[in-house]
């Protein structure tokens, strides 16, 4: 564990780096106060620090107020450490923004607990954060193909509707159809059926840029989002997805299952200002067509169908 | 190292104490003491300079300088000095100020010598 102490009498800083690497920490020692905000405030930063009160240039306090003021990631365990020791102090202390409070000359033995204590803290913080990253993922994301989920991809959307009317761009949006899916499912089993999707989604992520989005909107239904993509260039694009998708059975435990995709299109200019429903209906319009068209094709909408 | 040496060294370091702080480590606790050589007479320089332009909140800060450096290293005589010093600075007392300075600078008269002696034999 990364640990910073800071403090400008030599004798307590070389004392306290030797006695916490011997405690397994990886030090970073500093003199003064300024030094040490700017290296606990970096990204990668220590996440604990011991600090002196008086030091030059910004006191222990003042390092604790701006670690607090700049820092908004996760959570740094600051400790003062400091000869000063009037309740007082140490009020004034844990006001600024200290987790902890430690008087000179330290105990050995409490040190060490006070920084464990410290640690256990950071860890509790480390889980909470991964653990509330692990719930915002499954609520964004489908489970089977892990796209985006259904109201993910529907809320990016409507940003980027909103987006393209400031910066004046134009948005395509595909609905792809995997066509004659039940069948697959039904010869060979919905475990199968669930490779190809998973297969699927693999392929529509390759297909597109880093800025698009795709979505699992449906069954086997999936929502495609080209950025400043114009209607000239739409539906080429779209074909190269098509293509993507039908360019080689998928490989599943039970042999190669040949795959196409029927796609609508629709495209929304700088100056649409139909509703997201809309659009969608006129997506889900183009889908259609694509399908009476005779499958594995993709078409762009203009119409809403009544 | 003579007896006398350790007998000097004893009066003013609670070394047991000093000992189970570095963990007994006497390269450490070495280096220490030569970075106390160095520093402490820098410290003490500074405080007397602030006793004499008689600005208490400088006074106050060199003592609590000093005091930190002393206990770290069980100095706790020397550290009790400079504790006195601070508190008669905070208090703007200057006759306090003043007999709290005089009776560290009788304690820490021989400190030195004793630390660059106990150095010496080590």
């Amino acid at each position: 564990m990364k640990i910073l102490i800071a403090d400008d009498d030599a004798v307590s800083l070389r004392l306290l780096e030797k006695t916490l690497e011997r405690a397994g920490y990886e030090v970073t020692a500093v003199s003064h106060g300024r030094k040490a905000a700017e290296e606990l405030c970096r990204p990668d930063g220590p996440r604990l620090a011991l600090l002196d009160w008086m030091m030059p240039q910004l006191d222990g306090p003042g390092v604790c107020r701006t670690v607090r003021r700049k820092r908004s990631q996760s959570h740094v365990y600051l400790v003062l450490l400091t000869s000063k020791s009037s309740k007082e102090d140490i009020v004034e202390g844990l006001e600024s923004g200290a987790d902890d409070y430690l008087t000179k000359p330290f105990d050995l033995g409490e040190l060490k607990a006070r920084l464990r204590t410290g640690m256990r803290i950071l860890e509790l913080e480390d889980n909470l954060l991964e653990a509330r990253e692990d719930m915002r993922y499954k609520a964004t994301h489908d489970s089977l193909t892990s796209l985006l989920n259904r109201g993910t991809i529907l809320e990016l959307l409507a940003g980027e509707l909103n987006r393209k009317r400031r910066d004046k761009s134009s948005v395509s949006i595909a609905l792809g159809d995997l066509d004659h899916f039940k069948l697959v499912n039904d010869t060979y089993g919905h475990i199968m059926g669930d490779e190809v999707l998973r297969e699927v989604g693999r392929r529509l992520l390759g297909s597109v840029r880093s800025y698009d989005f795709v979505g699992r909107y449906g069954g086997e239904e999936f929502l495609v989002v080209l950025n400043n993509c114009v209607a000239e260039k739409s539906v080429d694009r779209v074909e190269e997805i098509r293509k993507a998708i039908g360019s080689s059975p998928v490989r599943t435990t039970h042999g190669r299952i040949p795959i196409t995709m029927s796609l609508g299109v629709a495209v929304s200019s700088p100056s649409d200002t139909r509703p997201l429903e809309e659009i969608l209906c006129e997506v889900d319009g183009a889908l259609y067509a694509a399908k009476s068209a005779g499958r594995n094709c993709c078409r762009l909408g203009n119409v809403c169908p009544e | 190292m003579t007896k006398s040496e350790h007998a000097a060294i004893d009066r003013y370091v609670n070394m047991p104490e000093l000992l189970a702080r570095v963990e007994d480590d006497r390269e450490l606790l070495a280096e220490l003491l030569a970075l106390f050589i160095k520093d402490f007479p820098k410290l003490r320089d500074v405080l007397h300079h602030a006793v004499h332009a008689d600005v208490p909140s400088q006074v106050e800060e060199a003592a609590h300088a000093l005091k930190g450096m002393l206990a770290n290293l069980s100095i706790q005589r020397g550290a009790e000095l400079a504790a006195n010093i601070e508190a008669a600075a905070r208090a703007g007392d200057a006759r306090e100020i003043q007999l709290a300075m005089d009776a560290f600078n009788a304690e820490e008269t021989g400190l030195l010598p004793a630390v660059a002696a106990f150095m010496g034999g080590e």
